[in-house]
């Protein structure tokens, strides 16, 4: 008998199709590389989360007894600064510990606020056919003509260089992307029969838009909202370094790259690291993307 | 086979064809930045002045080069009145002036040349005055306005200067590059033309080179002027490749693209003393890199806010990162290789606790606001300013100081630093007569505070100023320059940081490149080996 009363549940659960996270789960988890990114990206997540406690010293302390102190496994390398000190004595570990903290903050912001705009703009243009649709994707398209960094610089130039600054910069360059991607996925789910029902039983336009066709959208956004993130962090640290970006002290990758670039040849470690940390960050964050545009994306699916 | 060594002996001339061109000589310098303009006139930089004044120009007098000696230049013989106020300049004959497509010289160089030069400057009714920049700093900082009495020739080869107190630094500030001599004939030609401003442009000088061709941050190029007065300059083409990055620049001297660089990082200096093909020449630097504190603004007005921070920034641990050892401390102004260098000032120690009493007694005992503008560029007496800000900054913080840190372009840098829109700012100067009056008083005095980066006017230390200028007794003067320096270090205007050794990684098929003891580049007289 309970044999019986498990087997029926299980017959009736391995015919109901999975739950869609299930699915998901399978296939992303078939990409290596996505998989390899993932951890990254939660390492990352999770350092930049306890960078207090993590960095060994505060990212602004200037030990000027130790100024240019080579990593541990190098001659003259101590424990106390594991991956060495730069030009003024500043713990490079410390720094890239804390520069994490900013690069996601830069990501998560850039991205919150790309997705935010960008996502409304494409709704109402892909909803309002005409006048206002044309408006807005003429907009977006002279935003994307032009070169993104140059874009980001213009605006930079507008605002003033800092880093709050740089990341609104480089929302503006993301927005065009997340505005014309809602607005085809919104042009494909008008025409299907559940968006008529719902105007059938009198659902009106906020709730056509954000509760009925969203939903159905969201899978492009997340895509690309992923490779976004290692577009804000690669342009926020391009800004850094041209000094447009994140001011000292703040330990930004890019402004730690441009500001080391003249030991390049005397201290390779001050060059390197943070120049390593943003490769690996960007290449995580690319590398996922793709694993979830092959999980998310029904063409690709075998 | 016959045809074969045709072929060959054709391959020969054509190789040849080709060889006999490339035996034009060029010197590549690796420059550090762009100009600011051509006509030296206008500006204050050590940049510009490689480019313009002292490849383009000549001045009624020239410092040899190498030396601080002055030398007859466009004037062959000068002398000077009992009194020491009317200076009689013979001028030199024959000295042709470069050509252009808009313009050909009809006549050689002579005293109009030299009364235009200084009257433009000089007279704000000059009908030249006001074109192009119409701002004349270094003149104006020289205190020449108020020097001049009337500039007049005899002939077409005497100019009489006439000053209204005796000068004692006159002859050399003839030679320095503001005083760079323009032609009359050209700037009535543009005026003619409608195109005045084209004098600046399309500079037309009597110099060594004349100017080919520039691409602003790329490059500038220059050929030997063929008909210069002291003979041809023994290089053919003289290319500055601007390169604002100290490592590129190591690297392109390295690869033989450039043969010389300036202000290289103290960070490569080690190889470039093992590196086989370069000479790396040195000298102790004329010059003084400080922090001025613009004493217009609030809180710098109050001497004792100036003094905390002299007490709160840790001067030996700069010199340690920033210079890397290629610098020593400052504590006055000016360097000690300049005679009247004050041994006994004593300057302010490292002391926090210090700093924050005397902030406390300015009112300001919970800390303010401010910023610290660091330059974009590395120059003589500062071979990293971005850094330096930051170290100021984290010894700011520590007593109740926040330092934003700010930076424009160069040019953009050097005309807000005019317009006095700083609070503290990073700069230097590298002297160009080698006469304490061209620091203390071109820096500090109060013919400079309206565009100093200090703006600092003190009366006392003024009067003593102007006092110097009018003798020419060296011992008085030494005696003067000393008590301005106590002065000075009382009332703190800036934070004397360091006086740099000036390094120069030259190749080693350059002869005869001599370094400049005023820390500018000179071509003429350099040759290249093939």
């Amino acid at each position: 008998m309970a044999t019986d009363a498990g087997a029926i549940p299980a017959a009736a659960h391995s015919a109901a199709p999975p739950h869609p996270l299930v699915e998901f789960w399978r296939y992303f988890r078939q990409n290596k590389g996505a998989l390899a990114g993932l951890g990254v990206i939660i390492f990352l997540g999770l350092v930049a989360i306890f960078a207090d406690v993590l960095a060994p010293h505060p990212p602004a302390e200037q030990f000027r007894d130790a100024l240019l102190r080579p990593p541990v496994w190098q001659d003259g390398g101590t424990w106390r600064f594991v991956l060495g000190t730069d030009d003024i004595g500043r713990d490079i570990l410390s720094r890239l510990t804390h520069g994490a903290r900013v690069s996601m903050a830069v990501g998560v912001f850039v991205i919150a606020l790309g997705l935010l705009v960008g996502v409304v703009l494409g709704l109402t243009a892909g909803f309002f056919s005409g006048p206002v649709d044309i408006a807005i994707m003429r907009a977006m398209d002279t935003l994307l003509a032009m070169p993104a960094l140059l874009l980001a610089i213009v605006v930079v130039a507008i605002l003033g260089p800092g880093l709050f600054n740089a990341m609104l910069a480089v929302s503006v360059v993301v927005l065009p992307g997340f505005a014309r991607l809602t607005r085809a996925a919104v042009l494909t789910e008008l025409s299907k029969d559940y968006v008529t029902a719902a105007r059938m039983t009198g659902a009106r336009l906020p709730r056509l838009m954000f509760i009925t066709v969203l939903p159905n959208c969201l899978a492009p956004l997340i895509v690309q909202a992923t490779l976004g993130f290692s577009t804000a962090i690669l342009d926020t640290a391009a800004l850094g370094f041209l000094g447009l970006g994140a001011q000292p002290p703040t330990p930004e990758w890019g402004t730690m790259l441009s500001d080391a670039l003249q030991f390049i040849q005397r201290a390779w470690w001050v060059v390197t690291l943070p120049g390593a940390a943003i490769l690996l960050t960007v290449l995580a964050f690319n590398l996922m993307g793709d694993g979830l545009r092959d999980a998310l994306d029904p063409k690709l699916k075998r | 086979m016959k045809t074969l060594s045709g072929l060959a002996t054709l391959g020969v001339a054509v190789a040849l064809g080709i060889a006999s061109p490339a035996v034009a000589k060029t010197l590549v310098y690796c420059s550090e930045g762009s100009p600011e303009g051509f006509n030296p006139a206008f500006y204050t930089a050590g940049t510009t002045f490689d480019a313009s004044g002292r490849t383009l120009y000549n001045r009624l007098t020239e410092f040899e080069r190498g030396t601080t000696k002055v030398i007859p230049g466009l004037a062959e013989s000068w002398s000077v009145s009992e009194d020491g106020t009317v200076y009689t300049f013979k001028l030199r004959k024959g000295v042709k002036w470069h050509g252009s497509k808009t313009f050909t010289a009809k006549r050689d160089f002579n005293a109009d040349d030299v009364i235009f030069t200084f009257e433009r400057a000089w007279k704000p009714e000059h009908p030249f005055h006001k074109v192009s920049a119409g701002k004349y700093p270094y003149f104006d900082d020289m205190g020449m306005p108020k020097l001049l009495k009337s500039i007049k020739k005899t002939d077409d080869y005497t100019v009489v200067f006439e000053l209204n107190a005796p000068e004692a630094p006159f002859i050399a500030n003839m030679a320095m590059d503001f005083a760079s001599i323009q032609s009359a004939e050209y700037a009535e030609a543009m005026m003619k033309a409608g195109t005045p401003e084209k004098l600046d442009l399309e500079p037309i000088g009597t110099g060594p080179f004349y100017l080919v061709s520039y691409q602003k941050d790329a490059v500038i190029r220059y050929k030997a002027h063929p008909n210069y007065w002291g003979g041809k300059a023994k290089i053919d083409d003289l290319v500055f490749s601007i390169t604002p990055d100290a490592s590129v620049r190591w690297a392109k001297v390295k690869a033989g693209e450039c043969h010389v660089m300036p202000y290289p990082n103290p960070a490569d200096l080690e190889a470039m003393r093992k590196d086989p093909s370069i000479n790396l020449m040195s000298q102790e630097g004329l010059n003084i890199g400080y922090w001025a504190f613009n004493t217009e603004k609030k809180p710098f007005d109050d001497k004792r806010v100036r003094q905390a921070m002299n007490y709160a920034v840790n001067k030996q641990a700069i010199i340690d990162a920033v210079y890397l050892g290629a610098g020593k401390l400052a504590k006055n102004p000016i360097p000690p290789t300049i005679w009247s260098y004050n041994d006994d000032v004593k300057d302010y120690p490292y002391d926090p606790a210090k700093a924050k009493e005397l902030l406390a007694a300015a009112g300001l005992g919970s800390g303010f606001e401010t910023d610290i503008w660091a330059m974009p560029v590395q120059r003589p007496y500062n071979p990293n300013a971005k850094r330096m800000a930051e170290m100021i900054q984290a010894d700011l913080d520590k007593v109740g100081v926040k330092a934003k840190i700010v930076t424009y372009e160069w040019a953009e840098y050097l005309k807000r630093a005019r317009a006095g829109e700083q609070q503290t700012i990073l700069l230097g100067w590298t002297g160009d007569n080698g006469d304490p009056d061209n620091f203390l008083n071109v820096l500090l005095g109060c013919d400079a505070a309206k565009t100093s980066s200090s703006r600092w006017c003190f009366k006392p230390y003024d009067d003593l100023m102007q006092q110097a200028r009018k003798t020419s007794d060296v011992n008085k003067r030494t005696e003067l320059y000393k008590k301005a320096q106590v002065i000075f270090k009382e009332e703190a205007p800036w934070f004397t940081v360091a006086h740099s050794i000036q390094y120069k990684p030259v190749r080693k098929e350059v002869i005869d490149f001599k370094l400049h003891p005023f820390g500018g580049h000179l071509f003429y007289g350099v040759d290249i080996k093939e």
